[in-house]
């Protein structure tokens, strides 16, 4: 047999495909796995949305509301220190999470007003990233 | 009335597990996990080894099934994916640089025409007998595999061709009794 004729023999015999007694279960490991691994990525991007969530809420309720000047309805002035308060008692309950996290030094107090807002914007696009993703794997 | 899984082609399957479908890679998976492993077995890998390298082949495959756009088959694409992969892994191993081109293993006797390919890569020495595998069972070129193995391309050529010599000499097709093995049941002989 000659080199051309033996070459397309070899490319067939390497082609074809031994029985494998356990390929089923080679499968199903596989398959194990990738579950796996969707649902650890599926958990970090639901944990940095939540991350990103508190801090996009914790901003909102820290903008400067001034529903409280003597030209607002009596229901505004309400409104506005029940923000107040919501936003004071927020903050206090992440700083003290932080705080419990071993991230006491990360004062929220001291970030600047755009450091937050990218922060929440990251966070809230990865939520949504996240949203999708498992919409796509669900579907 | 939407197909079952068995009914649908490598390529519709790859874009459906591109999109995150786990259970249309899975039947990938089932259609060619064999041929990956038996690959990586003639390239010399063993048993737990080649099964570690052709599901790192397939998650790295399903990570980047986006990129498979069908112009050669799902098989050979992701043999070529294991290929490289157990390459590096072997790369990685200072013992394979030492190896190469120094292995020689004896010829075995054999009944003529009982010997089938499993059996007669066992003949080529480890470099041959990657250099064959990658060229004819993951269909690397000899310029692809001699940048693989980080090797000078006469050098893989010449690998290449003694490997196959050494493989016409063992096998014999003439009596068209070379068929395929099954692992886990050895048909040894000799």
């Amino acid at each position: 047999m000659s080199a051309d004729e033996f070459d397309p023999y070899v490319e067939r015999l390497f082609a074809r495909t031994p029985h494998m007694a356990d390929a089923t279960l080679f499968a199903a490991d596989l398959e194990a796995k990738l579950a796996s691994g969707s649902r650890v990525r599926t958990l970090a991007l639901t944990v940095a949305g939540l991350v990103g969530g508190a801090f996009a809420v914790r901003e909102t309720l820290h903008l400067n509301v001034n529903l409280t000047a003597g030209d607002a309805p009596v229901a505004g002035q309400a409104l506005g220190r029940g923000l107040g308060q919501v936003g004071a008692s927020a903050q206090g309950a992440a700083q003290s999470a932080l705080d419990q996290l071993g991230l006491a030094n990360l004062s929220l107090g001291s970030m600047g007003g755009m450091q937050l807002f990218w922060l929440a914007a990251g966070a809230m696009i990865a939520l949504a990233a996240a949203g999708v993703m498992k919409l796509s794997q669900e579907g | 009335m939407t197909k079952s899984l068995v009914d649908l082609h490598d390529v519709e399957l790859a874009a459906l597990a591109a999109a995150g479908g786990r259970r249309e890679f899975g039947e990938l998976v089932r259609r060619h996990g064999s041929a990956v492993r038996a690959l990586l077995r003639r390239m010399g890998a063993q048993g737990a080894e080649a099964d570690d390298v052709a599901q790192d082949a397939f998650l790295r495959a399903f990570e980047k099934c986006a990129e498979f756009r069908g112009e050669g088959t799902f098989a050979a694409w992701v043999k070529r994916i294991a290929a490289r992969l157990y390459l590096k892994r072997k790369s990685k191993d200072a013992r394979y640089v030492a190896e190469i081109g120094t292995e020689e293993i004896a010829p075995a006797v054999d009944t003529p025409g009982l010997v089938d390919l499993d059996e007669a890569l066992k003949s080529l020495n480890e470099t041959e007998r990657l250099c064959v595998s990658l060229c004819h069972g993951a269909g690397l070129s000899h310029p692809e595999i001699a940048a693989a193995m980080n090797l000078p391309l006469g050098t893989v050529k010449s690998h290449v061709k003694r490997g196959l010599d050494k493989l016409r000499a063992r096998l014999q097709p003439e009596t068209g009794k070379t068929g395929p093995a099954q692992y886990g049941r050895s048909t040894h002989v000799g």
